[in-house]
C-alpha cells in the first residue's frame, strides 16, 4: 500500500482562489487532515462519510456523483485544494457559480447535455439516499416520475437534453430555487 | 457521530444538488450563533504531566468527562487548566482517544487499572480500536477467570433455580459443582478402572482347577466371579448412560455425540453375550464381541483433559496423518517390490510374494527389525539398506509437521474463536450506533413537532436544552433530504416523505414500525380529515399489520416487497419504547394517503447482509472451547 503524501498549496493562494478567510481554512485544514492523514480523499472514504450522515438509506451513489463534481482533474482522488475550492462555490460563490456547480453534478459525463438518463440517474441516487423505510413508502416509479416533472420544466425546446442555458434559465425563474440556494450560504 | 463534525458542511453544501429538483423550498437553516471565543486551547493537568489540546478536540464525545461540562468540577481557577490527581501515563491514551478516534490499550498496563481510567473519564471499553481489542479481550478474560477461581472456592450453591434435569446434567459436565457429582465421577472412574482390570487379568494363566492338570486363564476358573464384576460394571455403566441420556439437553445430538457411542459399544456386548446360548457358531462371534469391552478404557477420556486434547489433535491433523500414510504405503510398495525381484531367486525363501515382503519393508523402514525375514543376495541387502535409511527420514519428516500443525491449528481455532465472537460484538454496535442516529432523528422531529403543536395551543413551553451546532445543522439537512424526494405541491394530495423508524424483530429483519393503534390526529390535522384520509390510513395500517405478521417468515417487509434473506441472528430486539407515530406533515401540506400498488423491488443492499448476521455453533465448537480453559 502506498502512502502519499500531499502538501497543499500555500495558504495565501488559497486565500487568493477561494472566499474564505485565513482563520476559516486553518480550521477547515485542521479538519480535513484530521479526517485524511494522507492529505487525500478517495471515493471509498467519501462514501462512508456520506453513510455516516445519510444511515438509513444508500447513499454511495450519491457520493459517487459528488465525488466526480469535486474531483476536477479526475484523478480519483480529492486533494485540500479541490475541497475547499468546491466548497467555496457552494456556499459563498453567485447564485450562477452554484448553478454551474449543480450543472456539473447533474452532467455526468460532462458533455454539457443533461440528458433524461443522467437525470433519472441523479434522482434515483437522491431518493437511495432516503432508503426503503420511508413513509409512504418510494414507490419504484417515484423518481421517473419526478424525473418527468422536471423535464418538462426544462426542456424549453423539448428537444430531450438540458443545456447549460435552459437549466441557468429555468433555475433563475424559479423563486424556490434561487430561495433555497441561498439557504446553504456561510456554512462554516 | 461527532467524529465526521468536521466534513458537515462539506454534506451541507453537496445538498445543493438536491435543490433544482426539489419541488418545495428547503426548510430554513437552524440559527447559528457564533460561539464565544473560535477555538481555545484547554490545559490539562494529570498529577503534573501538563496536557494541551483544542477545546473542539475535546468536545468531539461530549458523552464523556472531559468532553461534556463535568469537566467544570475540575477546574482550577488559580491556574486555569483542569487538574486530574490520575496515572498521567494512561491519561496519555485516553487523550490520544479524542484526537484520533481511535482507543488504544497499552499492552504494559495492567488491565484493572486501565479499566478504571477508563470508567473514570466515562470511555466505554468497547470503542478500543481492532487493533488492540483482542489483546485487551484476552487480558480481561485472564482476569475474569483468575477472580472467579477465587470466587468458585467460597461460593455456595447456585443462585438460580435449575430444574432436576439442567442439575444433573451440569453435574455430569462438570464434576467439581457438587460433591455428589465428584462422587459419581470417582465411582465410574473407579468401575472403569475395575472393569478394564477385570478384562486384562481375566486371561492370565491361574493355575489349574483343583481336580484338573491344565493350566486355566483365571477367567476360566473363577468364572462365576468374573462374571459378576462384569454384571456389576455393566449395571453401572447402563445406569450412567440412561442418567446422561434423560439429563441432555439435546438428546438426539447425545446420541450422536462421541463418547456416548463409546458407552454404549462397551456395554453393548455383555447384553448380547446375555442373549447368545451355548451355540459354537455364534460362540466365536461372542468371543470377537468381548473384545470390544476394551473400548471402556476410552471412557476414561471423560474424565482426562489429556486423552480430549490428543483426541482433538489426531481428528485436526488429519490431512498430515493421510500423508503420513499415504507417503509410507508408496515406499513400502516400491521397497516391497524391489526385495521381492531381489530376492525372487534365492531358495526357500521368504519373499514369497510382495505382499509377503510388504511385512518386511516395513518391519525395516520403522527400525524395528524383527529379524524373521533377512535378505539373501546382495542385491537384496543393498536395497535393505536402502530401505532402512529412507524409512527414518520418511518417518521423521511428517512428525514435527503434524506436532507444529496441531499448534497451529490449535492457536489459530482459539482466535477464530474469539473473532467470530468479537465480529458479532462489533456487528451489534455498528447496527445500534446506526438505529440510534436514525432513532435520535425521529425523536428530535417528534419534540419539534411537539413544540409547534403546543406553540399553535397557545400552551407554555419550557426552553429547549440548545442543542450542539453540528446536531442541528444535521437535523436540517436530513430535512432537505426528506423536502426534495417529496414530490410537486401541486401533484395530487400526497404525503411528503419522511423517515421511519425501523424496528428490528428477532430474526434480525428491519422491518418500519408498525403502528398499533390509529394514529391520534395532531391538532394541526384533524380539521383536514376527510373519509378518503381515514380510509387509505386504515388500509395501509391493514398493510403494515399484515406486513408485520407475515415479516416473521422474513420474506415480505412492507408494501414494496423487498425479498430479504431469511436469515437468523442473535440480536436482541431493540426496545421501541417510543409512542405510536404521529404523522406529522411538512406544514402546509395536507393528505390522504394513496397507496401505490405495491411493485416487487429487489435490493441486495449491503447494509442487509451487514446488519443480519448468521451465527451457527456446532457441537464440535462448544468442545473446542471446553479445552481451551484448560
Amino acid at each position: 500500500m502506498q502512502v502519499m503524501r500531499y502538501k497543499p498549496e500555500g495558504i495565501d493562494e488559497l486565500v487568493r482562489n477561494t472566499k474564505f478567510t485565513k482563520k476559516e481554512l486553518q480550521i477547515m485544514y485542521r479538519g480535513f487532515k484530521q479526517e485524511c492523514p494522507t492529505g487525500l480523499v478517495n471515493e471509498d472514504a467519501f462514501k462512508e462519510i456520506y453513510a455516516q450522515f445519510f444511515p438509513q438509506g444508500d447513499s454511495s451513489a450519491y457520493a459517487h456523483y459528488v465525488f466526480n463534481v469535486f474531483d476536477a482533474d479526475h484523478n480519483g482522488t480529492i486533494s485540500f485544494e479541490e475541497f475547499v475550492i468546491g466548497l467555496s462555490v457552494l456556499s459563498r460563490g453567485s447564485l450562477n457559480e452554484k448553478l454551474m456547480w449543480a450543472f456539473k453534478l447533474y452532467d455526468i459525463n460532462g458533455d454539457g447535455y443533461i440528458t433524461k438518463e443522467e437525470m433519472l440517474d441523479i434522482v434515483k441516487a437522491i431518493y437511495d439516499m432516503m432508503g426503503k423505510y420511508a413513509d409512504p413508502p418510494i414507490s419504484e416509479n417515484a423518481p421517473g416520475d419526478h424525473v418527468e416533472r422536471v423535464f418538462q420544466k426544462m426542456d424549453k425546446n423539448r428537444d430531450g437534453v438540458v443545456t447549460i442555458d435552459e437549466f441557468m434559465e429555468t433555475c433563475k425563474n424559479d423563486e424556490n430555487i434561487t430561495k433555497s440556494m441561498s439557504v446553504f450560504d456561510t456554512i462554516l | 457521530m461527532a467524529a465526521v463534525a468536521a466534513w458537515l458542511p462539506f454534506a451541507r453544501a453537496a445538498a445543493i444538488g438536491w435543490v433544482p429538483i426539489a419541488a418545495n423550498p428547503m426548510p430554513a437553516p437552524p440559527l447559528q450563533e457564533r460561539q464565544k471565543g473560535e477555538d481555545e486551547k484547554l490545559g490539562i493537568n494529570v498529577s503534573g504531566r501538563r496536557f494541551e489540546t483544542w477545546r473542539n478536540t475535546l468536545e468531539k464525545y461530549p458523552d464523556t468527562l472531559l468532553g461534556s461540562p463535568e469537566r467544570d468540577f475540575f477546574y482550577d481557577d488559580e491556574t486555569k487548566e483542569y487538574f486530574f490527581d490520575r496515572d498521567p501515563d494512561i491519561f496519555r491514551h485516553i487523550l490520544n482517544f479524542y484526537r484520533t478516534g481511535k482507543l488504544h490499550y497499552p499492552k504494559s498496563e495492567c488491565i484493572s487499572a486501565y479499566d478504571e481510567e477508563l470508567a473514570f473519564f466515562g470511555i466505554m471499553p468497547d470503542i478500543i480500536g481492532d487493533c488492540c481489542y483482542e489483546d485487551y479481550k484476552d487480558r480481561k478474560r485472564e482476569n475474569a477467570e483468575r477472580l472467579m477461581d477465587d470466587q468458585v472456592s467460597e461460593a455456595g450453591d447456585t443462585v438460580q433455580p435449575m430444574t432436576l434435569r439442567e442439575k444433573m446434567w451440569r453435574a455430569f459436565e462438570d464434576p467439581h459443582t457438587s460433591t455428589l457429582a465428584l462422587v459419581f465421577y470417582y465411582v465410574t472412574g473407579f468401575f472403569i478402572a475395575v472393569s478394564v482390570m477385570a478384562n486384562v487379568v481375566e486371561t492370565v494363566p491361574c493355575g489349574p482347577k483343583p481336580g484338573k492338570t491344565e493350566n486355566l486363564p483365571c477367567g476360566e476358573r473363577y468364572a462365576l466371579a468374573f462374571f459378576c464384576l462384569d454384571t456389576a460394571c455393566v449395571m453401572i455403566f447402563t445406569a450412567e448412560y440412561l442418567l446422561r441420556l434423560f439429563a441432555a439437553p439435546n438428546r438426539c445430538l447425545f446420541m450422536r455425540s462421541v463418547m456416548s457411542i463409546i458407552d454404549v459399544v462397551a456395554i453393548l456386548p455383555y447384553y448380547i453375550g446375555l442373549g447368545i446360548t451355548d451355540n459354537d457358531d455364534v460362540s466365536g462371534a461372542f468371543v470377537t464381541l468381548r473384545v470390544f469391552r476394551v473400548f471402556r478404557i476410552f471412557k476414561f477420556s471423560r474424565h482426562s483433559q489429556g486423552l480430549r486434547i490428543l483426541g482433538y489433535t489426531l481428528k485436526s491433523c488429519a490431512s498430515e496423518l493421510g500423508f503420513l500414510l499415504f507417503s509410507l504405503t508408496m515406499a513400502i510398495i516400491i521397497f516391497a517390490t524391489v526385495m521381492f525381484y531381489a530376492e525372487k531367486n534365492v531358495a526357500s525363501t521368504k519373499f514369497t510374494s510382495i505382499p509377503a515382503a510388504f511385512w518386511y519393508t516395513i518391519v525395516t523402514m520403522t527400525t524395528l527389525g524383527y529379524g524373521d525375514m533377512v535378505p539373501d543376495t546382495w542385491a537384496g541387502k543393498i536395497v535393505g539398506g536402502i530401505c532402512s535409511l529412507s524409512g527414518v527420514l520418511v518417518i521423521a519428516l511428517p512428525v514435527p509437521v503434524i506436532v507444529s500443525n496441531f499448534s497451529r491449528i490449535y492457536h489459530q481455532n482459539q482466535r477464530a474463536d474469539k473473532r467470530k465472537a468479537q465480529k458479532q460484538a462489533r456487528l451489534a454496535r455498528i447496527r445500534i450506533a446506526k438505529n440510534a442516529s436514525g432513532a435520535h432523528f425521529i425523536n428530535k422531529k417528534k419534540k419539534e413537532q411537539d413544540r409547534e403543536d403546543k406553540i399553535k395551543q397557545g400552551i407554555d413551553i419550557e426552553e429547549e436544552p440548545k442543542d450542539s451546532r453540528f446536531e442541528s445543522q444535521h437535523h436540517h439537512l436530513l430535512r432537505c433530504l426528506e423536502n426534495t424526494t417529496g414530490p410537486d405541491l401541486h401533484a395530487r394530495y400526497i404525503k411528503d416523505r419522511e423517515f421511519v423508524e425501523m424496528e428490528y424483530t428477532y430474526n434480525g429483519l428491519a422491518a418500519p414500525k408498525a403502528q398499533s393503534s390509529p394514529p391520534t390526529p395532531s391538532p394541526s390535522q384533524s380539521s383536514q380529515g376527510n373519509p378518503v384520509e381515514s380510509s387509505c390510513c386504515s388500509r395501509r395500517r391493514g398493510k403494515y399489520q399484515f406486513a408485520r405478521s407475515v415479516s416473521d417468515t422474513g420474506q415480505e417487509l412492507n408494501d414494496i416487497q423487498i425479498a430479504v434473506p431469511n436469515k437468523t441472528s442473535s440480536k436482541t430486539h431493540l426496545n421501541a419504547s417510543e409512542p405510536p407515530k404521529i404523522n406529522s406533515t411538512n406544514t402546509t401540506v395536507t393528505t390522504s394517503a394513496i397507496i401505490t400498488t405495491p411493485t416487487p423491488g429487489t435490493t441486495s443492499d449491503t447494509e442487509e447482509s451487514m446488519m443480519t448476521v448468521s451465527t451457527t455453533t456446532s457441537p464440535g465448537n462448544s468442545n473446542i472451547v471446553r479445552i481451551s480453559t484448560l
